[in-house]
């Protein structure tokens, strides 16, 4: 494919950037896009906002590995036995109901105000959309491509592992692109509410109450460019090409 | 090898329940026929005579409800010693070209140097060699039929099953297919059972014709084909056969299926 100035997706930007302005001008309590782009700039160069920056990263890290990790099990466990998928299966619909930041209070009165409550609300609040996406993706298996794998004598655990989980994968990875979203979002309830530790929730919590409006702004833009980037560049270009190559579902 | 079908026959109970007999679904009834080691069999029959059906058990996907299949005198108790082709290629679409013919060997355990080898040998027999590192959803159909085929044929099966292969294939591809089955069939000398609803498709290629009648599933007649290969569609002798066998089925329909759409049904065989 050809690499073109893709000015479809620039223009919604253009016009973001442009009204900004506009209002900035006529409205003194808006800082301008420019003053943010600068303190955005700055921040990325301050030593205690990358440590806080590191922090909030830390906490995502930890909790976004143990999602993975349990929700991809557990997911392969229910898709691949019915009866606990009968078991379990409303107990994880009804942990997809809730938001995640509605764990924070309850994060904070089992582990105290700390690490261990935002890491708790990361699990809660994503584990579910791997688990459902997960033991979907087994269970939706195509017949024919088991009944295949039989003939060519693959069963039981074979059959599992060389042809269910195989073809599963592009929903599997659905369900990990859903959890960082819904990771990132419970991280930063988290650490909004619990603002004793020491992260991006607690720098925003102090520019706020401070009212500055510029370095309030830019937080938040640093924020969702970060989700940005993991979406877009690592799930998007670098996993979801490849699988669409593979599995050839463009 | 050999295939014998011993008064096999085959029933499903409606809404699962094994318990009500009357409520039971014949689809399959004292079917009793011989492959010979080696032969070329086709089955034609109107769709939902139970052909897949047979084609399970024969396969050992699924086990007979009264009766025996025979591979060799010994009954069969389960799928992995017969290749099956179905009508989609069933291909694994995260699996190279290569990879799909090497899967039952690797799964089977064999060492990858060898496999490769052996799934390059294959992949020359159905003309596939220059796609090898290609994915599945880069082929035609005819190619992932192709592909299918090295990949029941490398495991070096017993038997090769075949239900409807060619059916979903345009006309030029399919006759571009059939030579090459035949192709390998004469070098590999393997045993095929061959399912179509194809009256024309079954007599270019089979040693002998079976049809089959619906609701419960029998076997009703046998033809068997002399005629040297590579026969033509329109040959005369095969058109009278063909006329012949055509007659059969016809009449079976007209006699299982009053309230459906004859027409319909009919055109679909021919």
């Amino acid at each position: 494919m050809k690499k073109r100035w893709d000015w479809k997706r620039r223009l919604p930007w253009l016009w973001l950037i442009g009204g900004w302005m506009i209002v900035a001008l006529l409205w003194p309590k808006v800082p301008s896009p420019i003053h943010i782009f600068s303190l955005v700039v700055q921040d990325l160069a301050d030593r205690s906002f990358l440590t806080a920056l590191a922090g909030s990263m830390f906490r995502m890290a930890v909790g976004y590995t143990a999602v993975c990790v349990i929700g991809v099990s557990a997911g392969l466990l229910l898709g691949r036995f019915r009866w606990l998928d009968d078991l379990l299966g409303t107990l994880v619909s009804a942990l997809n109901a809730m938001p995640g930041a509605a764990w924070v209070p309850l994060a904070i009165v089992l582990f105290g105000p700390n690490q261990g409550a935002v890491i708790f609300t990361i699990l809660l609040g994503a584990t579910g959309i791997v688990v459902v996406n997960t033991s979907f993706g087994v269970r939706d298996v195509p017949p024919l491509i088991l009944r295949a794998a039989q003939t060519m004598g693959a069963k039981g655990t074979k059959i599992f592992w060389h042809v269910i989980v195989p073809a599963a994968t592009p929903r599997i990875v659905d369900g990990l692109r859903l959890a960082w979203a819904f990771g990132w979002r419970a991280l930063m309830a988290g650490e909004l509410l619990i603002s004793s530790i020491r992260g991006m929730g607690q720098l925003i919590n102090q520019v706020a109450r401070q009212r500055n409006t510029g370095q309030l702004l830019a937080f938040m833009v640093i924020i969702a460019l970060i989700g940005m980037f993991v979406d877009g560049v690592i799930f998007n270009r670098l996993i979801g090409d490849r699988l669409r190559t593979r599995w050839g579902t463009t | 090898m050999s295939v014998v079908l011993e008064k096999v026959s085959k029933r499903f109970s409606q809404n699962g329940s094994a318990v009500d007999v009357l409520e039971d679904v014949h689809v399959l009834e004292e079917i009793n026929f011989t492959i010979d080691d080696g032969e070329f069999v086709c089955l034609v029959g109107p769709s939902g005579c139970g052909k897949s059906t047979l084609i399970n058990l024969i396969a050992g996907l699924e086990l007979p409800s009264t009766g025996r299949v025979l591979v060799d005198g010994v009954p069969v108790t389960g799928p992995g010693y017969c290749g099956l082709v179905f009508q989609e290629a069933a291909l694994f679409p995260w699996l190279t070209v290569q990879g799909n013919v090497e899967f039952g060997l690797r799964i089977a355990g064999m060492p990858p140097a060898q496999r490769r080898e052996k799934a390059a040998e294959y992949l020359k027999m159905v003309h596939l060699s220059r796609f090898a590192s290609a994915y599945p959803h880069q082929l035609s159909g005819g190619m992932k039929q192709r592909v299918a085929i090295a990949r029941a044929l490398v495991m070096d099966p017993k038997i090769l099953l075949m239900d409807e292969p060619f059916g979903a294939l345009d006309a030029q591809t399919r006759r571009l297919l059939h030579e090459e089955l035949l192709e390998i069939w004469q070098e590999t000398r393997k045993t095929i059972f061959f399912v179509t609803h194809n009256v024309r498709e079954a007599t270019v290629l089979g040693d002998k014709v079976l049809t089959m009648s619906a609701r419960p599933g029998r076997i009703k007649k046998g033809y068997a084909i002399h005629l040297p290969r590579p026969r033509r569609e329109s040959d005369p002798h095969l058109i009278v056969i063909q006329q012949r066998i055509l007659l059969n089925i016809q009449e079976e329909i007209a006699k299982v299926v009053k309230d459906e759409d004859m027409d319909y049904l009919v055109g679909k065989i021919q």
